[in-house]
């Protein structure tokens, strides 16, 4: 006992000597990169703002992460489907979940092109989105929910608080309950045209995710008494 | 037992005190150069009007989101101005930094203004 006591005051202060090595070691300990290292920048638009702005100069000397496998700036590119498609994944088969996110959207131009040939006057005609990735946008801006039930333990009772909740949190809220109403389908159909089909409903406000965020701003507009319960 | 003969004819009594008392200090009579580390927690419920406020257009409504937009943003401005503020004075507390005319303040805060501004001895 006394030996490892011995020890243990050794490695402090070896750590207190080392401290520049060491600080960064424990700050983040499962990060390949020091704590000073800064996001990389691979959009060409914020490049160009930052150039326009002149703050450009003041990225130039500073050590920065490596870009992800995914992050590109090619035009195809969108961040919220990049995001998307991760969530999709499953034990991390990223190609066939970039494989059945591209069928989903070829499904959902598919669904909305034989809307569009089927309307017979010109009005009904401009009403329908034939740009999947904009469905998919306007799908998830609808399926935000604005707030969240928490548990709250109060006096042995535990209630259901609303919360609001960050855009982030909301977003990925959206996302999940996409993911989930894309896997609640009949044998036979594929999860491609199931997530299609969902998405092109929540971007018409209907479907099974819009009534699942209804429903849960109902149960929070019925707790709402109990909303100064909420600690955080 | 028997005393001992010529001591058993003095009068024993209660020690009378002497005016004026003097008082024992069990700590000393003055306030301490600053204030303990506990409590100071700062309630977190923010925007239950703005809340109130958009429960009963939802209601109105049926629900429907997008019929409620103008309630609906003050909401969701209500909370990201709350969490902004929160992190700025949070960072300021960690830091001990002092913000001019606060009434609030945490007892780190405190014991910086202490420490500037002492009692007197």
């Amino acid at each position: 006992m006394c030996a490892t006591k011995v020890l243990f005051s050794r490695c402090f202060a070896v750590s207190k000597l080392n401290t520049p090595i060491l600080s960064y070691i424990q700050q983040n300990s499962m990060s390949v990169y020091p704590n000073y290292y800064i996001e990389p920048i691979y959009r060409k638009e914020t490049q160009q703002e930052l150039v326009k702005t002149g703050e450009i100069s003041k990225y130039s000397h500073i050590p920065t992460k490596a870009t992800l496998n995914g992050q590109t700036c090619s035009d195809s590119y969108d961040p919220v489907i990049a995001l998307f498609t991760n969530y999709v994944m499953r034990q991390g088969l990223k190609a066939l979940a970039r494989e059945q996110m591209d069928k989903c959207f070829e499904n959902i131009k598919r669904l909305q092109l034989e809307k569009y040939h089927k309307c017979t006057t010109e009005e009904e005609k401009l009403k329908i989105e034939l740009d999947p990735k904009k469905v998919f946008h306007e799908a998830i801006n609808n399926s935000k929910p604005l707030l969240q039930l928490t548990g709250v333990k109060r006096g042995g009772v535990r209630y259901q608080v609303p919360m609001p909740i960050t855009d982030r949190r909301s977003e990925f809220i959206a996302m999940n309950w996409l993911v989930d109403a894309g896997k609640e389908k009949d044998r036979k159909v594929r999860f491609a045209m199931q997530l299609a089909r969902e998405l092109v409903d929540a971007s018409n406000n209907t479907g099974k995710v819009v009534k699942r965020k209804q429903d849960l701003h109902r149960q929070c507009e019925a707790n709402k008494a109990f909303a100064h319960y909420r600690w955080s | 037992m028997r005393l001992f003969p010529p001591l058993a004819f003095i009068k024993r009594s209660r020690a009378v005190p002497q005016e004026p008392v003097p008082y024992k200090y069990s700590v000393p009579l003055k306030l301490k150069q600053g204030v303990s580390n506990k409590g100071g927690k700062i309630s977190e419920v923010c925007c239950i009007h703005e809340m109130s406020v958009m429960f009963s257009c939802l209601k109105d409504n049926e629900f429907q989101q997008q019929l409620c937009h103008k309630e609906v943003e003050s909401f969701q401005k209500c909370y990201t101005s709350f969490l902004t503020d929160k992190n700025q004075r949070s960072e300021r507390e960690m830091k001990g930094l002092l913000t001019p005319g606060e009434k609030r303040m945490t007892s780190k805060q405190l014991n910086v203004l202490l420490k500037k501004y002492p009692n007197l001895e």
